[in-house]
């Protein structure tokens, strides 16, 4: 289970893989968190968030999307998602602190989750995607 | 150069019908043979697949800052019949109109050098980063006048003058604005980031006019050689985006509905005339205000350190020009010799106009539009003006910017944040940021050499050359 920052010129690329479904969702999400707030991200606040969609793709996007505005608005930073999945609706946990100006400057504002590219693999060894979110 | 492409010109290039399945028209680019080495397959694709969206009109066409985005090319224009045409939030953008405008001063470059305290200060008053919220508190009465006035509202509220409109594009707002397509999560975002700068590759830059190509344009726009002057690069902050993603999420359920099939799912989209495109185009015009509003909002703030530190009047730093450079506008323009409305998309690529255009204002009407292109931290920024060629060949647009080269993964383990300011400094460049990471993020290796990429939209003639400026303190994300 992990994730990686490709190399993508415009915008921040991420290739995560996992062997359920659950965690390559919950990696994409620590990806996206990474990228805002940098690594030292601690937990005590906790905020449950449900989505319903149509297919995988959109169920990831539409996610990470409630969470990128969960963080913004309420000016959180999530260093962790407990997420449980059945068919195309999604139940997740979100562990996080405030925003601590000191601590969590040093990432990239995303500005969007884009479906450029965005496809959810499965093969015998789990799953795995490459995600492109625009900063 | 890529196989399958034909060189056309000495800075254009074909994408030919076949070159990606579906093509409706082929696609257009301009670049220079050394620029072209930087010209990434993704991008090319990119520009082909909007080739295949229903009611394209002419070319799929980009401009030569192109690189790999996602849905269309950073750096792409397409225009699309209002009849039988597409809208997409793909060839917009999340960050609806991100744009840039350049503020006058009367100061010369010896009353603002190694004036750290002056950046400091606008680091200070100017919220900028992630997580940076206003101090000009926002009701969600005025976000309404934000979004459907845009600029005119700021104005209308005390942070700007009169004149500042005439010197936006659109007059500082889109008539078109319908906040009813607006969730209540766009608004929330809204709130709290009116007159913020954002994070990323948005700066407020102090800078002196180093060159002057065209003097009789120059003078016209109010440049002189040595005068200082302000540029600001910001958009739509968190309520674009959010109005980006609902949206991409209707229009994905449209694609469908209407039977239109797209290479790639952030090409997204509904006819121009359906209840979904109509949606879309409200929203993104409201955004498109609130963008607007935004940069009069940071204008008036700095005036006013400007003022208070150097003793200027409001009145003496008139606005230069605002543009936006990710947007979609219902235009006029001449195809096969008559004048037609189109929608036309500019992604990462600023509208153009050549003399004569009505939506000029009048003393400028014989020049052409102004055109702002920012260059990376530490480069050069331009000045030129938009030219009747631009209006017969890219549906009146030109360039955005420098366009990246490097990753942001390869900068961060390649450059040092603190060692690009210090040399920086050494120049005479002044740099406040939020982290070292966001200096090594936007470092001036990162991105096409500036002067390379208009010298291009120059020698094409989709613009021409006014002035140089150059920075001397910038403040970021």
């Amino acid at each position: 289970m992990s994730f990686e920052e490709i190399p993508h010129t415009a915008d921040v690329k991420i290739h995560a893989s996992a062997p359920t479904l659950e965690a390559l969702f919950s990696e994409t999400f620590n990806a996206l968190m990474q990228v805002m707030y940098g690594t030292e991200r601690g937990d005590g606040t906790i905020r449950k968030i449900r989505i319903e969609s149509t297919d995988n793709e959109s169920l990831l996007a539409d996610f990470l999307s409630e969470a990128l505005f969960l963080s913004e608005v309420e000016g959180l930073v999530f260093s962790d998602a407990r997420i449980r999945i059945n068919g195309y609706c999604l139940i997740a946990e979100l562990r996080g602190e405030s925003f601590d100006p000191a601590r969590h400057s040093g990432g990239s504002e995303v500005k969007g989750i884009s479906y450029s590219g965005l496809e959810i693999l499965h093969d015998a060894n789990g799953y795995m995607l490459d995600i492109i979110f625009d900063v | 150069m890529l196989e399958g492409l034909n060189r056309v010109g000495i800075y254009e290039w074909e994408v030919p019908v076949g070159y990606v399945p579906g093509m409706r028209v082929a696609g257009r680019f301009f670049l220079s043979e050394s620029l072209a080495k930087t010209l990434e397959p993704g991008a090319v694709q990119q520009l082909a697949n909007v080739a295949t969206l229903p009611g394209i009109l002419k070319n799929s066409l980009a401009m030569p800052d192109i690189h790999w985005g996602y849905g269309f090319p950073i750096g792409g224009v397409a225009a699309f019949s209002v009849d039988e045409g597409i809208i997409s939030p793909g060839g917009v953008g999340f960050d609806i109109n991100c744009g840039v405008r350049l503020l006058s001063t009367p100061l010369l470059h010896k009353d603002v050098s190694g004036r750290r305290d002056l950046i400091d200060e606008l680091f200070r008053t100017v919220p900028t980063g992630v997580g940076a919220k206003s101090c000009l508190k926002v009701s969600s009465q005025s976000l309404d006048g934000m979004m459907v006035k845009g600029a005119r509202w700021a104005v209308s509220a005390g942070y700007g003058v009169e004149r500042d409109l005439m010197r936006c594009e659109e007059g500082g707002f889109m008539n078109a604005a319908d906040t009813r397509f607006i969730s209540a999560k766009a608004k929330q975002r809204g709130i709290p980031q009116g007159g913020t700068l954002g994070s990323g590759n948005h700066f407020l830059e102090i800078q002196v006019v180093r060159e002057i190509f065209d003097p009789d344009a120059a003078k016209a726009f109010g440049l002189t050689l040595g005068q200082v002057c302000c540029m600001i690069h910001c958009g739509s902050r968190g309520l674009g985006h959010q109005v980006c993603t609902d949206h991409l999420k209707i229009l994905e359920s449209a694609t469908k509905k209407y039977h239109i099939t797209i290479p790639d799912r952030q090409l997204a989209c509904a006819p121009i005339t359906s209840p979904e495109g109509r949606a879309y185009f409200g929203a993104m015009a409201a955004s498109a205000n609130y963008a607007w509003a935004n940069r009069q909002m940071i204008t008036h703030t700095t005036r006013q350190v400007l003022s208070k530190m150097f003793r200027v009047e409001y009145e003496e730093m008139p606005l230069i020009y605002d543009v936006a450079h990710n947007v979609a506008k219902i235009e006029e323009h001449i195809l096969d010799g008559k004048s037609r409305k189109v929608c036309v998309h500019r992604k990462g690529a600023t509208r153009a106009f050549g003399p004569g255009s009505r939506d000029l204002p009048p003393d400028l009407t014989s020049i052409g539009q102004p055109v702002i292109i920012p260059g990376s931290m530490g480069t050069s920024s331009y000045v030129l003006r938009g030219t009747q060629l631009a209006m017969d060949r890219t549906f009146g647009s030109t360039c955005h910017g420098a366009g990246r080269i490097m990753s942001r993964t390869q900068a961060k383990k390649t450059l040092n944040g603190r060692e690009i300011t210090a040399n920086l400094l050494k120049e005479g460049i002044i740099v406040r940021a939020h982290s070292e990471n966001a200096i090594a993020d936007e470092a001036p290796g990162v991105y096409k050499p500036s002067d390379e990429v208009v010298n291009v939209v120059h020698e094409v003639g989709i613009s021409r050359l006014v002035a140089r400026l150059s920075p001397l303190g910038v403040i970021k994300g």
